[in-house]
Parts: structure tokens; C-alpha cells; sequence
């Protein structure tokens, strides 16, 4: 839907800036932003004067219209009642301001905005009218009068450019081009960026587009934050001139600035001023309007779900908290993240993740009263606010919406399985603010996961340490992989029949300096939380190919297993950078088996697909980690290009196998006989597990019963030692 | 013989030849014997208007205001006149009148507005209206509408039309007591003891995509998204030809649509220049707005002349409607071709529960109930009295 606002704006100001005197200039103002906010009354408060009061008959409040020029937000009129009044300061000193007053509708935020500009814009015309006025009486008059009126048309005709672009949708970097250019044009060609400032708390600025001026200048980045921070625009000298920064605003909220650099002194450029802040507003207009799907999320509602969104989460959870009576009557925060949902999304596609979110929204508000809120904080992630709960009855609707949502959704004419986790914070204090309730059930929700999907897990202090820690294993893995702290170990695959090893698993190994051993359960996950995966994946790759390729000099059928992330599968150069480590290697294709978990290939059937496809092609061999562990689907077996099944270590862990475990594994390994597949059994710990999955048929074995996993330069001998053995 | 209720309300309507007898017969059908307070009178600018206005003078007797304009085509229950006359008369002791005219001066239409706006001055009646009749080719509507309402305020409604001269677009007249006047405004002040009700709605819809009008100069447009605007209305309808094929045969009426809070502000192009490549309307096209080509097919039409003629009637606390004044605009007749307007004028009667109406096609609508602009473009405003 285009915005009706951005247009009126220009419109409003083509109709200001007609005007040449003062007088006709409030009342154009007046009667258009009047009209087009479908307002009743207008006027304009000037210097403690009412002017151009439009609407009013002949009886006008003046008393009324100056209180709200102070403030005041409703305005009593004679024979129409009392109407919501929108006050919108003229800039300049003064408590000027051009007002509208509607009844019936109080005036949003979309509509405040547009009035600001528009107010703005009559300020400028007004000064710029006034300084004409004054000037007519120098000599120079006649040319500056040119010049100023010359201006003004440039400035109509750049907005206009600007107007083209947005109605046109033109992609949003080429408006914002449109937008510095056409300041830059503005001010005679001097340098102008539009900085815009990130997400994140510390709101980083970001150059989006510059214009003019040579590149080496010095981005006024200070001068930028001080016009953000005030809200108004900054003039002020720096080292080679004048910085002019004027703040740019998105649907009311602080977006970034509007900067140019000016060669000459400060109080040389007070029309410049003037016009860099009538462009900026309109610039937060051409944001706004092109912005419209961001726009979406600022509103308070997320538009897949219906939800709340996070900003008005936090507003209901803030109102409750300070208007609680005493904590007697705790809130509870339930923080829930849905598990696996990012494989769906990827792999049946952003609508059908779309679809998913929605119906768990549904059933998220079939688990709590009517009273209760729920809201999607963004991506996977949910959070319902409970009255009145401790945390006995929060825990109850946690595990209520555990397992309500691992019950099996039906998207896309399929039957989808995913999890959820949740972390509850309650309120202790009277004074707890809603950011930290919501920070520790995320913290509680992170706890939760960590121990494995679909937990409820109640915020204790200790957690924050973790989570913590947390954050700072990700530096510590940044820096891992940076100073080559991570090794390679190898574990035999043995060949059950008759004891010989034919291939090495690459496992990999982290003596963090600072925390000692890391257990890659630990860390893997957050290598892939923070997408850091796809590197140390490659690594692996690269070190194990290499040094198996070596190895094969001597064992020349020697095969090389190596883990493969769903991130890596998902990553759109991975085959060939699978082979490009081969090639570089000198290790043949066929001799390399890449592992994928279950889960990733359940949840992601279609997910890498034609890179796998590629791969085997090529005689790359594929292998199912963990297998008999996800959701077992024959389809996928038959559909993927499977060579090899990992019948996963919990099916033999007992030490001595009962019947249960046997008839499981008996039926792996019969179904892998069937399609033609390798079976190999993990975790065999001792001879007892080691004879019963000979006799089941079981073709080859891994475990600390064969071999453990070994450096790389105690493998060979090793593999020796079991060849003799063997032997 | 009727004797003279509170409050009563009559229309007539003639196709004589003759512009006396033809004024004389409509206001007669209108009053039906009653001693009327105001005559609100709709010709086709075919007439003898002075013959017509003595005709209706000598049956409505010498008190009553006369007010009223050229049209683009007449309304009543009879239906739809073309070179006719149609007639609305109102009496009786609930009803308060004062009208006033005032020339439109080209420096200053707001005066003429602010000035016809006067005549609501001592009218103190529970409610009221302002009826404006308005030269239609002044080319500042806005302007004169803006001049009434700064001087009237929120709190009276207005409503009202802007003549026509059938399809000439030369000079259009208005009626005012027994003078027949031209670039003027004449303003029908009516105040009454019953309730008063106004119903605005149109039929038509935006065909995307928009376009920025980048160069303009009061009702002239010279450019759209920067291409000569002409050319751009040829192409959009695939028309080949000169702009005179384009609005004789064509699309008589082109109309468009600006970009506003609840929708569009409607303005209608009648002509365009094969020279300069730019075409025009009766009213005001701001440079810098977002402007879409409407359309409308025959039952969106329908739909909204029903919705306005249901609205007004709503807003009569529940009365049975005396009578009806239709100010109806000609794009909406060109939308409705032939045979369409016989089915409008039977969606009023239905609409109306059979009470008597008049009305005209016009070059433009007045109407403001709420917010504060009242020029509209395509649609019927309806103004219904109990």
C-alpha cells in the first residue's frame, strides 16, 4: 500500500512555498494540512499570536489554541466540542506551531509525522519570506530575491525526483541516492551522507549513501549523533568548515541523520541549515514509505502471526509490572524458542515457515487464559505473559506448550514435527524492569536447550553466569579458529567381519588456553548458532583430507569419514568446496564419506539435495549419523543418494544388550541390507556388544572397544597394531 | 387545494419546449398549490433562461427565493432531462431561508465563497445547512469552497453543485431571485426544526500503477511521471487520435484520482491540447501529487448513488424524508451510458422510499459534513430533509 502521507507532503509544499507574503502563506498551510489530515480547524500560533484560524466560524478559541501550542492535546470549540489537537512546532525559537484539531479521531503516528514536516516546511517559507521582506531593502535586493526563489524551485524539484522514486518502488539504495544527490544539488555540490543507524544497543552508524565532495573528508559522525540525540538539526564548525547535521526519522523513531560538509563558516549558512532540515524530514517520510515492510514490524503487531510483537510485549510487561499492587502477585515471563523450526523454513520455504508460525501462534494462545499475552519476539522465538502466576502454575503452562507444539502441524500438505523449549522468569521485585524479566527467561529458555529440546527450565541467578559465558565462547571460538587451536583426532572404523580397519572418522578437538578442554557438545552448537560453523567445517575438511591422503601412501584403502553441519549442506558453494579440498588433497572422491544427522536430513529433506546429488555424483559417499534416533522416515532413505547408516551409540550403550536393543538394531540392520547400505555400529565398549552385533549382521564398528580416538601421529601405528591383531 | 403543513417539500420537473411554459410547469408540479419559502430551480442552459425563471416566478408567487443552476442533464422521479428543467420547491413555517449571490472575482474566489457563506448570518434554526450553487468553470472550486467554509466553520454542513452548460464547457449560470447571474455563487441558507441528513459515495476504483504529476498549473496538466500527460492518457487507454477524438469519442470524461487519507479526491479531465500535449479539468491539480486513472463499471455506480441516498436518509433520526436534492456529477453519467442513468434515477426512487427529488448533473459536488474539504468529483451528494 503506498503512503498517502509522503505525497501530501509535497503537494503541501509546492502550495507553501506559491505563496509571497506571510499572510497567505499560514492560511495555504493551514487549510491544506487541515484538509488533508481530514481535520475540522487549523491555525497557526505565532509569536503569541493566532493566525489563520481556519474552520473555527466566526468564534475562535484563541485562549484554547495558545494552550495548545504549549502542550495541550484537546481543543474546546463552540458548537463542535472537544477535538483532538496535534501541535507541530515551526522550528525557530519560539513556541510557533501550526495546529490541526479533528474530531471523533485522535491523530497516529504516520499522521503526526507528516504534520511535523509540514510544519517545518511553513517555517522555512515563513523565515525565507521574511528575510526577503527585510532584504528588499538593500540594494541586492533583485538578485537575491532571484537566487532565493531559484532555490526554493531546485528544492521542489529534487523532492519531486525523490517522490518519482518512491511511487515508482524503486529499489530503496537508489531513493536514498535520489536523497543525497539531491541535497548535494541543493547546497551547491557539496559533500552530503545519509547515515543510518543499525540495529543493535549500540545503534552503530552506518554510511547508507553520499554524495559530492572528494571521498577523503571526514565522516561528521559526531555531529550526527548530536543531531540524533537532540532531535533537532546541528550546525556547528570542525576543522575545515561547517558541518550541518540534520536527524532523520522512521514512523517517529530516531533512524539516523542527514549530513553535509560545508567549506565556510557557521553563520554563513542558516537558509543551508534551514533547507537540510525541511529535506530531512522529508527524507523520514521517503524512509517511511519505503521502509513499508519494516514498517510492518515497527507496528506493534507482527504480521504473521497477529501477535505482538516485541516493542509491545515489553510495553504491556512494563504497564503490568508498575502497576502491580505488591509482589504478592508475581508475573511470570515464559520465554520459548522453537526447535527445528529454521529447517522447515529453509527447506519448504519462508511461506510455509510462515504458515508453521502461525498455527503455533494459535496454539501458544490455546495454552494460556484469555487474559494472558502472548507475543513473537522475532525469528523462532515466542513469549506469553502470565498474571497473577507463580511459578508452579507458569511451569504447568510451559510444559503445556511443549507439548502442545510437539504435536504435528500440517504445512504445506505435510505433517511437520518440531519442538519447543521454554525458560520462565517471575518477578520478585516491585520495581523489575521488562527488559531483564524477558533477558532471564531467555537466559532460562538457552538453559533449557542446552540440556535438550522440549524442556521448561525456571530463571535462576547461576544461569546468567552461563549464558554469559556463553556469549564469550563465541569470541573464544572466533579466536580459535583464527590461532589454529583446534586439532584433529581419528577413530578407526573397523571392518566387523574380520577385524580390519577400513577407514578413520576425522574427530575434532579443542584445548581452548583459557578454558581447557572444550567437548565439541559444547561447542559445535554454538559454532552454529553463530554461523561459524561453515569455517571450522572447512578446516576439518582440508586438515583430514590432506593428512588422510598421506596416510593412504601406506594404507591405501583407507576411507576418510568427516562430520557435515545442516549450515555447511545449506551453504550454496559447499560441493564445490568439498571438492576443491579433495582436488587440493590428491584424495579421491570415493574414498571420503560425509556424515549428516538424521535430524538435519528429516527436518531438512530437500535441503542440500542437488549439492549431495553433485557430490555422489562425483563418488563423494554419504553417511547417517545418529541413525534410529530422529524421526525415522524410509522415504528419505530411498530418496537421498545413502550409502552408510550410523546406528546410533544409545542402541548399544547397555553393557549387556537386551532384547529390546538387539530387535532394533536387528531391524536397522536388515533395512540397510535391503536398500543396500553399509551399516556401522558406534560406541562398542566391550566384547560382549562387539559379538552380538557381529552375529546380527552388522558390518562394521566404531567404539573405545576397537580403537579410540587417536592423534594423528600415533594412527598409523595404531592401524598397524590392529592389522596384526587382525592378522 | 393542500393546505400549508410545518414543513413540506415538492419537485416538478418539464420538458416544454417553451422556457416560460417549461419553468412555469415544473414549478408548478413542485409547489402543487403550496406557498413555497424557496424554489431551487435546474436548467438546461438551452433555455431562455430569463423566460424561464419569469415562468417559474409567476407560479411561485413573489416571496419565495428562487435559487438553482445550468446543468449537464436534470433529475427528478421522472428521471433524466436532457435541454429540460427540473424543479424543487420547500415550505412551510419549520423552515427558516436566506440566500445570498456574489460575484467571483479571478483574484479572489475565496471572497465570493466567504460572501455567499453570509447568508447563514442570523439563521438560528436547531438545524441548518448551506447550499451553494457555484459558476462551474472557474477553474478555483476548491478555492470558493474553502472561502465558504472559513467563514461558516465545522459546525453547519455544506452542500451544493457546480453548474454546467450541458457538454460546452463555455459559461455556466446560476439563479438567483429573479436574476439569471454567471461567475457567481449564490448561497441557500436553510435552516429547519426537523432533522437534515447528507449522503456522499461514489462508484469507482483506481487502476494501478500511480503516477507522480510533475509539472501543473491549476486545472492543466502538462506532465505525468515526467511524459507529456496527454500521451500518457492515449497510451493508457490505448487511443490513437487527436485529443478532441480522444474526449468526444473516447472517453468524454477521463477521471482521476488523488492520493488522500481515506481514499482519492476525484478530479475530472474533459479536454487536452494536441500542441502542447496537455490536458485539463474544471478544478485545481496540485504538482507534486499521486494521481491513479478511475474506473467504474455500471454497478459500482448503481452501488453508490443507492449507498448516498441510504446515508442521508440515516441521518433523519428516523423520520420519513421529506424530499431529496441530488447533486450528481456528469462523469458519473458518462460512467453510466446509455440506459445506465434510467436505472440510477429508479436506484434513487427505490433508495428515496418514493419521496419526491430533484436534482443535476453537475461539473463538480459540495459536500462537508466532517474534516474540512467539500469539493468532490464523481459523486452523488444527496441532501435530504424530514
Amino acid at each position: 500500500m503506498m503512503n498517502w502521507s509522503t505525497h501530501l507532503l509535497t503537494e503541501f509544499f509546492t502550495a507553501v512555498n506559491a505563496a509571497e507574503d506571510e499572510q497567505t502563506a499560514i492560511s495555504n498551510a493551514v487549510e491544506r494540512a487541515t484538509e488533508m489530515v481530514e481535520a475540522e480547524v487549523g491555525a497557526v500560533v505565532r509569536e503569541g499570536k493566532v493566525l489563520g484560524a481556519y474552520g473555527f466560524g466566526p468564534a475562535v478559541p484563541e485562549a484554547g489554541l495558545l494552550a495548545v501550542a504549549t502542550g495541550d492535546c484537546l481543543l474546546e470549540v463552540a458548537g463542535l466540542g472537544e477535538l483532538h489537537a496535534a501541535p507541530n512546532p515551526l522550528g525557530g525559537e519560539q513556541a510557533d506551531a501550526l495546529i490541526v484539531a479533528r474530531l471523533n479521531e485522535p491523530f497516529g503516528p504516520e499522521e503526526r509525522q507528516m504534520l511535523q514536516g509540514m510544519a517545518q516546511v511553513l517555517g522555512l517559507a515563513l523565515r525565507s519570506i521574511r528575510v526577503l521582506a527585510a532584504e528588499r531593502h538593500l540594494r541586492a535586493e533583485k538578485e537575491q530575491q532571484a537566487t532565493s526563489a531559484q532555490t526554493r524551485q531546485r528544492l521542489v524539484e529534487s523532492l519531486l525526483t525523490i517522490q518519482r522514486a518512491i511511487s515508482a518502488r524503486r529499489p530503496l539504495p537508489e531513493i536514498l541516492d535520489a536523497v543525497t544527490s539531491g541535497a548535494c544539488e541543493l547546497l551547491d555540490g557539496v559533500k552530503v551522507a545519509l547515515l543510518l543507524a543499525e540495529g543493535g544497543p549500540d545503534r552503530r552508524l552506518s554510511v547508507a549513501s553520499t554524495s559530492g565532495g572528494t571521498d577523503g573528508e571526514p565522516q561528521p559522525e559526531g555531529a550526527a549523533r548530536a543531531a540524533m540525540a537532540s532531535g533537532t538539526v546541528v550546525i556547528r564548525p570542525d576543522a575545515t568548515g561547517t558541518v550541518i547535521a540534520a536527524p532523520v526519522r522512521v514512523t517517529g523513531e530516531m533512524a539516523g541523520c542527514l549530513v553535509a560538509h560545508l567549506s565556510g563558516s557557521v553563520d554563513q549558512y542558516t537558509e543551508q541549515r534551514d533547507q537540510m532540515d525541511a529535506f530531512a524530514q522529508q527524507v523520514s517520510l521517503a524512509l517511511t514509505d519505503a521502509k513499508t515492510v519494516e514498517a510492518v514490524r515497527e507496528a506493534h503487531h507482527d504480521p504473521v502471526t497477529g501477535l505482538p510483537n516485541r516493542a509491545l510485549f515489553l510495553k504491556i510487561l512494563n504497564r503490568v509490572l508498575s502497576s502491580r499492587g505488591t509482589s504478592a502477585d508475581p508475573t511470570s515471563v515464559l520465554f520459548i524458542d522453537l526447535d527445528r523450526f529454521k529447517a522447515v523454513n529453509d527447506s519448504l520455504g519462508h511461506e510455509a515457515g510462515d504458515q508453521l508460525l502461525a498455527l503455533v501462534a494459535r496454539r501458544l494462545r490455546g495454552c494460556v487464559r484469555a487474559s494472558d499475552t502472548t507475543a513473537r519476539l522475532g525469528g523462532d522465538e515466542f513469549a506469553a505473559l502470565l498474571h497473577d502466576s507463580p511459578m508452579e502454575a507458569a511451569t504447568i503452562v510451559g510444559e503445556r506448550v511443549v507439548s502442545a507444539i510437539k504435536e504435528p502441524f500440517r504445512v504445506a500438505g505435510r505433517e511437520i514435527f518440531i519442538g519447543a523449549s521454554v525458560g520462565i522468569a517471575i518477578s520478585r521485585e516491585d520495581a523489575e524492569k521488562s527488559e531483564t524479566l524477558l533477558h532471564n527467561a531467555d537466559v532460562a529458555m538457552y538453559r533449557a536447550k542446552k540440556d535438550g529440546p522440549g524442556r521448561v527450565l525456571v530463571y535462576e541467578p547461576y544461569m546468567h553466569v552461563e549464558a554469559l559465558d556463553h556469549l564469550s565462547l563465541r569470541g573464544d571460538l572466533q579466536r580459535a579458529l583464527r590461532e589454529g587451536e583446534f586439532r584433529l583426532q581419528y577413530q578407526p572404523l573397523i571392518r566387523l567381519g574380520d577385524g580390519m580397519p577400513t577407514g578413520v572418522e576425522a574427530l575434532i578437538r579443542w584445548h581452548s588456553p583459557t578454558r581447557g578442554f572444550v567437548s565439541p557438545v559444547d561447542f559445535i552448537p554454538i559454532a552454529e548458532e553463530f554461523g561459524l560453523i561453515v569455517d571450522i567445517g572447512q578446516w576439518v575438511l582440508e586438515t583430514s583430507a590432506l593428512q588422510v591422503a598421506r596416510w593412504r601412501r601406506e594404507f591405501p584403502d583407507l576411507g576418510l569419514n568427516v562430520n557435515v553441519s545442516g549450515h555447511q549442506l545449506m551453504h550454496p558453494r559447499f560441493s564445490d568446496t568439498v571438492l576443491r579440498a579433495l582436488a587440493i588433497a590428491g584424495l579421491p572422491s570415493s574414498a571420503v564419506t560425509l556424515e549428516l544427522t538424521e535430524s538435519v536430513l528429516m527436518s531438512e529433506p530437500d535441503l542440500g539435495k542437488a549439492a549431495l546429488g553433485t557430490l555422489r555424483g562425483l563418488g563423494v559417499q554419504l553417511s547417517i549419523d545418529d541413525f534410529g534416533t530422529g524421526y525415522s522416515s524410509l522415504a528419505y532413505l530411498r530418496e537421498l543418494p545413502v550409502d552408510e547408516l550410523k546406528i546410533d551409540r544409545a542402541f548399544i550403550a547397555r553393557a549387556e544388550l537386551t532384547g529390546e536393543d538387539l530387535a532394533l538394531v536387528r531391524t536397522i540392520v536388515e533395512l540397510a541390507q535391503i536398500l543396500g547400505l553399509r551399516t556401522v555400529a558406534e560406541g562398542i565398549e566391550n566384547a560382549a556388544q562387539l559379538e552380538a552385533l557381529r552375529r546380527l549382521g552388522c558390518g562394521y564398528g566404531q567404539g573405545y572397544h576397537l580403537c579410540r580416538p587417536t592423534d594423528a601421529e600415533e594412527l598409523p601405528s595404531r592401524l598397524l597394531t590392529q592389522l596384526v591383531e587382525y592378522r | 387545494m393542500l393546505s400549508n403543513p410545518h414543513r413540506w417539500f415538492g419537485a416538478g420537473q418539464s420538458s416544454a419546449a417553451d422556457s416560460a411554459k417549461a419553468g412555469a410547469e415544473a414549478a408548478a408540479e413542485a409547489i402543487g398549490g403550496r406557498v413555497p419559502k424557496a424554489v431551487v430551480v435546474f436548467a438546461s442552459v438551452a433555455h431562455d433562461l430569463p423566460a424561464l425563471i419569469s415562468g417559474v416566478r409567476a407560479e411561485v408567487g413573489p416571496d419565495a427565493a428562487i435559487v438553482g443552476s445550468t446543468t449537464m442533464g436534470e433529475l427528478g422521479n421522472g428521471g433524466l432531462t436532457v435541454g429540460g428543467v427540473a424543479v424543487a420547491a420547500l415550505g412551510g413555517d419549520g423552515f427558516t431561508v436566506h440566500t445570498r449571490a456574489a460575484h467571483i472575482h479571478e483574484s479572489d474566489p475565496r471572497a465570493a465563497g466567504a460572501a455567499a457563506a453570509e447568508s447563514l448570518r442570523g439563521l438560528h434554526d436547531d438545524h441548518k445547512v448551506l447550499v451553494l450553487f457555484c459558476d462551474g468553470l472557474t477553474g478555483h472550486p476548491h478555492d470558493i469552497v474553502r472561502g465558504a467554509y472559513s467563514s461558516v466553520g465545522a459546525t453547519v454542513p455544506l452542500v451544493g453543485g457546480f453548474g454546467a452548460d450541458d457538454r460546452r464547457f463555455e459559461r455556466t449560470y446560476q439563479f438567483y431571485g429573479d436574476e439569471v447571474l454567471t461567475n457567481s455563487v449564490v448561497g441557500l441558507a436553510l435552516g429547519s426544526d426537523g432533522p437534515i441528513g447528507i449522503g456522499v459515495a461514489h462508484g469507482w476504483r483506481r487502476i494501478e500503477p500511480p503516477m507522480i504529476v510533475t509539472k501543473s498549473q491549476g486545472a492543466h496538466i502538462f506532465l505525468l511521471d515526467d511524459e507529456p500527460a496527454l500521451d500518457v492518457l492515449l497510451r493508457r487507454n490505448n487511443f490513437e487520435g487527436t485529443a478532441d477524438e480522444f474526449f468526444h469519442q473516447g472517453r468524454q470524461l477521463q477521471p482521476l484520482g488523488l492520493s488522500r487519507r481515506n481514499g482519492e479526491d476525484i478530479r475530472v479531465l474533459h479536454a487536452g491540447d494536441d500542441e502542447s500535449r496537455s490536458v485539463w479539468g474544471t478544478a485545481d491539480i496540485p504538482q507534486g501529487a499521486l494521481v491513479w486513472l478511475m474506473e467504474a463499471d455500471r454497478q459500482a455506480l448503481l452501488d453508490g448513488a443507492t449507498w448516498s441516498c441510504t446515508e442521508a436518509l440515516a441521518r433523519l433520526d428516523g423520520l420519513a424524508p421529506l424530499g431529496v436534492l441530488a447533486f450528481d456529477c456528469a462523469g458519473r453519467r458518462v460512467g453510466l451510458m446509455e440506459g445506465g442513468v434510467d436505472e440510477e434515477v429508479a436506484v434513487m426512487r427505490d433508495a428515496l422510499h418514493g419521496a419526491p427529488f430533484a436534482g443535476f448533473y453537475t461539473s463538480g459536488e459540495i459536500a462537508r459534513v466532517r474534516g474540512a474539504s467539500g469539493v468532490h468529483h464523481l459523486t452523488l451528494v444527496t441532501l435530504a430533509l424530514a
